[in-house]
């Protein structure tokens, strides 16, 4: 863990602070402040990502740090949820958008490196893009299943859907989102490396974290809201299995593959 | 059954009537088994690393297990009408079905097999290592055998790239550093304990001449090899100069008496190498290929792979067949649009033109 002295570590910091704050507004039942404070942690997390892109020159996506740093830009997705899901959880997104910040701000490397030419390709925005808005569904739809499993709900007069359904919802958006990121990391490994399949851990890391929610969305097709904990500890292993195949595989080491430079 | 209370994407919340045969249940049960299984033998393969994971799951085992998944995924489009006449759903799974029928056919055991039953002989993946100048049509198979290509692949020309500028990473013995990007004739200070270094000139290929009975240092990019170095005058505290030479392939090269350690950085923005490919003696094809930017030619895709690193006068391509590529591609067409058709089109547009009907109804 190491504290970053820099503009970039600044914008970072101030994001998670606003986020952090705004989360307790809200827990505190000051929704409007907590509102107010979440648009300002979007707008520095758009400033520190802005920051970044132009400090390097291309699409900040490349490493673990810039990756993290984007998916802090979280807020477009809790209001497209709310207005267009009636998926509430706006507390969670605060929370889940100070969490990613955690890494880029303490842990990842900010160094800026030269682009290695296996990621010189037009793929690799989209690839990457793709998969943080995924995972960022995704998160947002194992808090609403943990949310199932320990019995809250919303109030009746906010019009947002139970917990259980809002899983399924977002599951629903995410989803094709995580297909389309492995379909394109497959095409791209093709391209770069002449096979669209490497067996590489990654790669079978991912793999099984979309299985997880073909599997649930299988099991919510044949038994619907009738187990309602085991739709949930489902969409709560898909996010797990995500973190373990964004994190472990690359900071374990335990692993050599041909990923192991996104690091 | 859609737009029933709380189901805004995807399928009917009630479950399908057709579900209610009991046929159907155990095709259900028997695909979740898959999946679930499938699941698990993802992460087992994870801890395997890609070699054996690879033959793992090109194993007589797992062989039986795609081939069953295939099956059962075709079994499903026949029985539950809903994934014929749904065209997400249907897109999906029979996406799925030639995503797989691909891959076993494009794999090493559908390869045998297609030799065995029409007597096509296709070599599956493979290296060629090329000199420059030279052609060849000799691929090494992972197995080391050698089998001919029915054309040659010519090598005109290999280099590498690099990304500008160079750097110079300068360490004390005591561990303090600097690194500064390579200016010929910009003196670069190192504070008052270790006084300053100027690059004095850049060789491309460093090579020593004897020039009766004195040495020099000469750059000969043109002559065999590839020794990349810098001439740096280091200037002490105390005024003294001495030159010095930092080699890029022997980082840290240094004297006894020295008290700074140098070395040379550059790094490597590309790989290409200058192809032609020659059938019946004529050039029926050129490219020049670098990481990403394959060639493409009989049936054969030809990839950057790798080089050799001591005198950059070869190259290393990496054959690979097109067989079952087109079927696993159209399959993953096919995926992606069911996906984005059956979730966000058809569930997500009616929310949004709703949304935009009831204008600020539903804050
Ligand atoms: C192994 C054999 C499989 C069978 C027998 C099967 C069968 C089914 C059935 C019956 C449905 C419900 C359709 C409906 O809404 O009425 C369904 C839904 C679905 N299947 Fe499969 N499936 C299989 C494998 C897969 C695989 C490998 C995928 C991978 C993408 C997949 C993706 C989907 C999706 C995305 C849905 C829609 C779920 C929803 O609307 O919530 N299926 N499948």
């Amino acid at each position: 863990m190491e504290i970053k002295y820099t503009i970039q570590g600044l914008l970072i910091y101030i994001t998670i602070a606003f986020y952090l704050f705004a989360m307790l507004a809200s827990v505190l039942r000051r929704h409007r402040t907590g509102h107010v404070l979440y648009i300002l942690g979007f707008i520095m997390a758009v400033l520190s990502c802005g920051y970044r892109w132009y400090h390097v020159r291309h699409v900040p996506m490349q490493n673990l740090f810039e990756v993290f740093l984007c998916m802090g830009m979280i807020y477009p997705v809790s209001v497209f949820c709310r207005r267009v899901l009636r998926v509430g959880g706006r507390s969670g997104d605060m929370l889940i958008g100070a969490v990613v910040l955690v890494p880029a701000g303490f842990y990842f490397n900010a160094q800026p490196l030269k682009l290695p030419p296996a990621l010189q390709s037009w793929l690799f925005a989209p690839h990457v893009a793709v998969y943080i808005f995924s995972y960022i569904f995704m998160a947002k739809a194992a808090f609403h299943a943990v949310w199932q499993l320990v019995g809250k709900a919303h109030s009746p007069n906010e019009n947002l859907l139970p917990p259980e359904e809002a899983t399924y919802q977002v599951v629903c958006v995410g989803f094709p989102l995580l297909t389309l990121g492995l379909v394109l990391g497959s095409v791209w490994g093709k391209l770069a490396w002449g096979d669209y399949w490497g067996w590489d851990p990654k790669e079978l890391w991912s793999l099984a974290s979309w299985l997880v929610y073909v599997g649930y969305l299988h099991f919510r097709y044949m038994f619907g809201r009738r187990h309602p904990y085991i739709n949930s500890i489902w969409a709560i292993v898909g996010i797990v299995v995500i973190v373990i195949t964004m994190l472990w595989v690359n900071l374990s080491r335990l692993f050599a593959g041909l990923h192991s430079y996104g690091t | 059954m859609r737009g029933a209370a709380g189901c805004l994407i995807g399928k009917p919340m009630s479950i399908d009537r057709t579900f209610k045969n009991k046929f159907r249940r155990a095709v259900m049960w028997a695909a979740l088994a898959l999946i679930i299984l499938l699941i698990f033998l993802s992460i087992y393969g994870a801890f395997l690393g890609p070699e054996r994971a690879k033959e793992f799951f090109n194993s007589l085992p797992l062989a039986v297990y795609w081939v069953g998944f295939a099956l059962l995924l075709t079994v499903g489009i026949a029985v539950f009408r809903r994934l014929l006449h749904v065209p997400g759903l249907l897109l999906v799974h029979a996406g799925c079905i030639l995503v797989l029928t691909g891959a076993i056919w494009g794999s090493d055991a559908g390869h045998k097999l297609r030799k065995k039953v029409f007597g096509i002989d296709k070599i599956q993946t493979g290296q060629m290592s090329i000199y420059e100048g030279y052609s060849d049509n000799r691929v090494i198979l992972e197995n080391n055998e050698i089998r001919e290509l029915p054309f040659y692949i010519g090598l005109k020309d290999f280099r590498l790239e690099y990304y500008k500028p160079d750097y110079i990473f300068i360490q004390t013995r005591r561990g303090q550093a600097w690194r500064f990007p390579v200016e010929i004739g910009v003196e670069l200070a190192l504070g008052p304990d270790h006084g300053a270094i100027t690059v004095t000139r850049v060789f491309r290929n460093f090579k020593i001449t004897i020039e009766g009975d004195r040495s020099m240092a000469v750059d000969e990019p043109a002559a065999a090899g590839s020794n990349p170095a810098l001439e740096v005058r280091i200037e002490s505290p105390d005024g003294q100069a001495t030159t010095r030479y930092v080699f890029e392939r022997f980082p840290g090269h240094i004297h006894g008496e020295d008290e700074l350690l140098l070395s040379y950085e550059r790094v490597v923005s590309d790989y290409i190498s200058e192809l032609q490919v020659i059938r019946d003696g004529e050039v029926a094809a050129e490219k020049d290929i670098e990481v990403n930017h394959p060639l493409y030619f009989g049936g054969y895709h030809f990839y950057q792979h790798s080089y050799d690193d001591q005198a950059g006068e070869y190259t290393v391509l990496m054959v690979t067949s097109d067989t079952g590529l087109a079927p696993v591609y159209a399959g993953y067409l096919m995926l992606c649009i069911g996906v984005f058709y059956h979730f966000w089109l058809r569930g997500l547009s009616g929310r949004l033109n709703k949304l935009i009907n009831t204008g600020s109804k539903s804050e």
